[in-house]
């Protein structure tokens, strides 16, 4: 009989082993270089290098070296960079397949610097930039109007107004149907209940109930006579009850019309500014104005905001559920793989505090050096159990003094979530603003900013605010046309265009405030600045009267276009009430009536077949 | 390709005509199995490998249902995915085992929080005596109906006289 164990395998398989390792140590570099790269763009959505890795086992230190994360807006720049990254590594942690890092020291760090080649991704994976993309589509969905001067001195031509072109009129029809068959829908079954044949049957035990005579009727003749006048009480009540059924339904349809009618109304106001659009009647609110002029620059600031908010969210989940996500990059299919948090483990990934000694290359309005600070980051918050908090202080000699400063924290340690950023900047100088809509670079000079953010659940409020006592305005090369001709006749595109480069030039107070709120997947936005209030001021005392004339007309011929079926449609929505609240009611009340005199007679009848 | 095919002919013919018995070569192919069922780079099969090194099978045989069932697993990627998801997510009695998994030691770094390496890992274990039977009927058969006629021909002698078979007699089952 052969042996079980083949003893002489012994040593080939401790040397194949041993070469294992070997192979395992020097591979480990390029494995966890090739892992940071690949989780980073899988973050990201935009190529992540890295120079090189030295893990030291011995020393539990990891040498992360030329960290490059691509922009995954401008490919050919970088969000960020760092020289060297050095983390202290927890070992246990590791044979349970979690990356516990003690202290991290980021050397070198710089945002927006340029690249060398192009940092977009060749291939994407279904999950590679998820948030990046969403947070686009919001900023996409965002709409901006133009600052549209040309309409000014033209004659308002409604001609190109067509009734297709106006929701209004959709959903006036849309809604004269729906109405219709309501209303088609509650006479059918009107019809079907309290016939008048009931009723009248009813009426008639009535009237042989008070008439009965009980010596005629005889002991049997008395209880069948009560028998079926109980009967009757009680289809009496089922139909009852059908009918109150049936009014809680009209009820319910009533208010649907109601809201339909509602709907057809902001559908007009929405056919206005259509229609104001396409005579190129401009806007003179200032908050629209507002938005002209800088929707852009602030939408372009807001969000990568909300980038690493939503980032927050995916990464740093709250609760201890299993989690699923897209397994190992491999010949294979790749599957699932489900992490399974547990209190009182290590999560899968925390970094206790990182010191960062950060600066800021360029003009931006962040530029200098700083003193950065990152406690308890990890990918399973409810387990650590302490809120992840970021801060950063001002330590550049040349505005030493000024207060600015950032706080970050991310407090997903229980539902619901809270996170809040506070930046304050002081004196430092503001970055350029490309004011499209006029043809302009406004050098906001040194100025302030601070940004305050809260978000709570799926609830996000935010304000962005920019201040500057020091404006200049260039106009951009190749953009003379945008700023008008003063000789232009009044009115006209020309002559608006260079009345609202004159009264934005001559401003040297800029104050810009944003204002994010509502729920964190799809933000409102809103704008305020005293530059669009000037050009509002500007251009309404020059041609206010006439705009405002010019769009009573614009007013009038929407009006007149979807005024009939409007009525049309106000006219059903009223005889749908009147149908739900009045005959669908007086047959519920005649009936209710026939029922009471009928159980009343009953007990008469009763009273005298049974006296005591 | 002809490469493949032609280890693949080589890795058949020493399986087949070793001196080990037919037990010892459909254990090595059943053992050899899960190599090509789960995905190579992982911890169980460092100990699958070794169990074909250490236990007295046919390491030709383990080859050979390495290969066999490369392909097998590459097209049944999606059931094991689906068995994975079944028992990792879908059947709550097994949360505590999958979370005493993930959370302990050394196991941990099985991966057997993936679908497909847990829903490999499982169907194999339960293919492995269908595997075994059927591949030592099919040794059975074919040692006694084709075997003695193929020893007689060029290519069988050539293959016996060359420097892997030497290599191969080292794991020879005894």
């Amino acid at each position: 009989m052969a042996r079980l164990i083949r003893w002489k395998a012994l040593v080939p398989l401790a040397l194949a082993l041993a070469a294992l390792a070997v192979f395992w140590m020097l591979y480990l570099d390029l494995a966890v270089e090739r892992a940071i790269e690949y989780a980073g763009s899988e973050i990201v959505g935009a190529r992540v290098d890295v120079a090189s890795v030295d893990v030291r086992l011995t020393d539990g230190t990891v040498v992360v070296r030329g960290l490059e994360v691509a922009d995954p807006d401008r490919p050919m720049r970088n969000l960020v960079e760092a020289r060297e990254i050095v983390a202290a590594v927890e070992l246990r942690p590791l044979l349970e397949k979690k990356l516990v890092l003690d202290t991290v020291a980021v050397r070198g760090i710089r945002f927006g610097t340029p690249r060398r080649e192009s940092g977009a991704l060749e291939r994407r994976s279904g999950t590679t930039g998820a948030v990046y993309q969403r947070v686009s589509s919001w900023a996409r969905s965002i709409e901006i109007p133009a600052l549209n001067l040309e309409g000014l001195g033209t004659v308002v031509n409604l001609q190109g107004l067509s009734p297709d072109s106006l929701k209004t009129l959709a959903r006036a029809r849309a809604l004269g149907l729906a109405v219709d068959s309501l209303a088609g829908t509650w006479r059918a079954q009107l019809a079907s209940l309290a016939p008048a044949a009931e009723l009248d049957s009813a009426r008639a035990l009535v009237t042989r109930l008070r008439e009965a005579n009980l010596r005629a009727l005889g002991i049997a003749g008395a209880r069948r006579l009560l028998e079926s006048s109980r009967a009757q009480a009680a289809a009496l009540e089922n139909t009852a009850e059908r009918l109150r059924a049936l009014e809680e339904e009209a009820a319910r349809g009533l208010e649907l019309a109601r809201t339909g009618l509602n709907e057809v109304g902001r559908a007009r106001e929405e056919d206005y500014a259509y229609a104001r659009r396409l005579v190129k009647l401009p806007q003179l609110d200032a908050p629209d104005l507002s938005t002209s002029l800088f929707g852009e620059m602030v939408l372009e600031r807001v969000r990568p905001i909300l980038y690493w908010v939503h980032l927050a969210e995916r990464y740093l989940p709250p609760g201890l559920d299993p989690r699923t996500r897209v397994g190992p990059k491999r010949l294979r299919a790749a599957g699932l793989t489900v992490e399974f948090p547990r209190k009182e483990t290590h999560p899968p990934f925390l970094l206790r505090l990182a010191e960062i000694d950060l600066e800021i290359g360029g003009r931006s309005a962040v530029a200098g050096r700083y003193d950065g600070r990152l406690e308890g980051l990890t990918s399973a918050p409810s387990i650590y159990g302490r809120p992840t908090v970021v801060s950063a202080s001002w330590t550049s000699s040349a505005t030493r003094g000024l207060e600015s400063g950032l706080r970050v924290i991310v407090d997903h340690v229980s539902v619901p979530v809270e996170d809040s950023v506070q930046l304050r900047l002081r004196g430092v100088v503001l970055p350029a603003v490309t004011v499209t809509a006029v043809g302009a670079q406004m050098g906001l000079g040194a100025g302030n900013f601070s940004l305050d953010l809260f978000r709570r659940g799926d609830q996000v409020e935010g304000r962005l605010l920019w201040e500057s006592r020091n404006v200049s305005w260039e106009p951009m090369a190749g953009s003379l046309a945008r700023q008008g001709d003063p000789a232009a006749p009044v009115g006209s595109g020309a002559w608006a265009r260079a009345l609202v480069w004159r009264t934005v030039s001559s401003l040297r107070n800029v104050e810009i405030e944003a204002r994010i709120w509502g729920s964190l997947s799809a933000p409102r936005l809103g704008l305020r600045s005293n530059v669009g209030q000037e050009v509002s001021r500007a251009l309404r005392q020059a041609i206010g009267a006439e705009i405002a004339r010019a769009e009573q007309r614009v007013r009038a011929e929407v009006d007149r276009m979807v005024a009939a079926q409007v009525r049309e449609a106000e006219a059903k929505v009223a005889e749908l009430r009147s149908l739900a609240e009045g005959e669908v009611a007086r047959r519920r009340a005649e009936l209710e009536g026939v029922r009471q005199e009928l159980e009343a007679e009953i007990r008469n009848f009763a009273r005298r077949v049974l006296p005591d | 390709m002809p490469v493949i095919w032609l280890k693949l002919v080589q890795q058949l013919v020493k399986a087949l005509n070793s001196d080990g018995t037919p037990g010892q070569v459909a254990a090595g192919i059943a053992l050899g199995a899960a190599l090509g069922l789960t995905p190579l780079a992982n911890l169980h099969n460092l100990l699958v490998l070794a169990a074909i090194m250490l236990l007295n099978v046919s390491v030709p045989g383990a080859m050979l249902g390495w290969v066999l069932f490369t392909p097998v697993g590459f097209a049944l990627d999606p059931l094991f995915d689906s068995v994975g998801r079944w028992l990792l997510l879908d059947l709550e009695a097994l949360r505590p085992l999958w979370e005493e998994v993930a959370n302990t030691p050394v196991i941990a770094l099985a991966n057997l929080n993936n679908t497909i390496v847990l829903g490999s890992l499982i169907v194999w274990l339960l293919m492995f005596a269908p595997i075994y039977l059927l591949a030592r009927y099919g040794v059975v058969q074919y040692r006694s109906r084709v075997y003695q006629r193929l020893r007689q021909t060029r290519a069988f002698q050539a293959i016996q006289a060359s420097k892997l078979y030497n290599l191969y007699r080292l794991f020879r089952p005894e």
